[in-house]
């Protein structure tokens, strides 16, 4: 059960990587585990994801506060640095 | 039962239609123009989208699964895929009747990856039910809720874009269609079919009649829909080249009005717009199906109803498509080739 939902969550996040963006802004998605939703990193919101199916809607989007939006690992907020400098 | 005939009157509809501009505007892929979204709400809202939500929610639940407008609709549509020579590895379907697309695909346009797109949730979700249980092909299937108007794909990520019957409802067509396009691939195709202002004709002049008669006054009920000439335009505008449009007309009979209204609603093409009157009184209601029996219905009892149905297609621009030479380009005199072949 739980290699399926790490099954599903992987997949996810490849095909999201290959062709979803955020809505509003068009800048690229990051998947958060902690909290199963696709984040903007570029506006700060979050986008919920339900029964493996992402909402995109601008509508479902939540703002993020300020320290919750930075990214929690180190990885993460290296690869968005980079992003932000390129 | 609902009883549905469906008529076509096809070929000469098909023929008349059928037009094609080679031509193409230069369109500036900027950040500005990318995003419709400005920010304000005071553009103009035509359609409550939040409303039209809620009701493809309920249509979920409601809608048939062999829906026989929808099926002809979509598989008319995919038809098209057959006129190519072009393979479609991924292709996004936005909105409308996604199920439809979904089970005529059989294999058409040799789709590898589907990525799956409605506004409405529920539709997603019965769409990812029915493909889990039914699942005979070898497509991989992604399902993402959102909006056509703001679209979540990244540029140039798609072959190809299929929307059946799912646009005539955006606010803002001719950003959707753009964002449509910079999702395409270079040389990807924009499939779509919308529904056209001569649809619903008869239930347009009933409910007038009956407003008119009972109210004293009109609302729109119906809401306003592109016509052909404009589909042309949009095309064209949101920077498609190779442009073609072709009109069907579909003729559904049903028992009365009131089964076409139940039918709309599971379709989920019940009245959005933004200004509507939420108040129908029985009384007038009750005097549409009646002035839409009198006026319309044929010898066998039952009554017509119009689904004009505009089917577009357009192409990102790429070097190898054929295009009209720059003008004053040509190197041969008309004189010479009159000449050549003789008058």
């Amino acid at each position: 059960m739980v290699r399926e939902v790490m099954q599903k969550a992987g997949s996810l996040a490849k095909s999201l990587s290959d062709v979803l963006v955020c809505p509003l802004s068009k800048h690229p998605l990051r998947y958060c585990e902690v909290s199963n939703s696709l984040i903007s990193d570029a506006i700060g919101v979050s986008f919920p994801i339900k029964n493996g199916i992402p909402f995109l809607v601008p509508r479902d989007g939540k703002i993020l506060e300020e320290d919750v939006s930075k990214p929690n690992n180190d990885t993460n907020s290296s690869a968005v640095n980079e992003e932000n400098q390129g | 039962m609902i009883k549905i005939v469906l008529i076509w009157i096809m070929p000469i509809q098909k023929m008349k239609g059928l037009w094609s501009v080679f031509r193409r505007r230069k369109q500036e892929t900027s950040f500005a123009q990318f995003s419709t979204y400005n920010g304000d709400d005071s553009r103009l809202q035509i359609f409550d989208r939040n409303l039209k939500h809620k009701q493809r929610d309920r249509a979920a639940w409601l809608m048939s699964s062999k829906d026989p407008l929808l099926h002809n609709v979509a598989d008319n549509l995919l038809d098209r895929l057959h006129d190519c020579k072009k393979d479609f590895p991924t292709a996004l379907c936005l909105g409308g009747s996604l199920q439809a697309i979904r089970r005529s695909l059989n294999g058409r346009g040799s789709i590898e990856k589907l990525i799956m797109m409605d506004a409405s949730s529920e539709m997603v979700q019965a769409c990812k039910n029915d493909a889990d249980v039914s699942s005979n092909d070898n497509i991989e299937s992604v399902y993402v809720v959102g909006d056509e108007e703001f679209l979540p794909i990244k540029e140039s990520s798609v072959d190809l874009v299929i929307s059946c019957l799912g646009l005539h409802w955006t606010n803002d067509l001719p950003g959707a269609m753009i964002q449509s396009r910079l999702a395409l691939k270079p040389d990807g195709l924009f499939l779509a079919a919308i529904l056209g202002g001569e649809t619903l004709k008869e239930l347009r002049i009933a409910c007038t009649m009956a407003q008119m008669e009972r109210e004293g006054g009109i609302s729109p009920r119906v809401s306003p829909l592109a016509q052909v000439r404009d589909a042309g335009n949009l095309l064209t505008r949101a920077g498609f080249t190779l442009p073609s449009v072709d009109v069907d007309e579909y003729i559904v009979k049903y028992e009365s009005a009131l089964e076409l209204i139940e039918h709309l609603r599971a379709m989920g093409e019940t009245n959005a717009l933004f200004q509507m009157n939420t108040v129908l009184k029985r009384d007038t209601a009750v005097a549409t199906a009646a002035i839409y029996d009198s006026l319309f219905a044929e010898e066998d009892g039952t009554v017509p109803a119009t689904f004009q149905v505009i089917y577009m297609t357009g192409w990102k621009e790429h070097p190898s498509q054929q295009k009209a030479k720059r003008r004053g380009s040509a190197t041969i005199s008309f004189n010479d080739i009159q000449k050549q072949f003789g008058s």
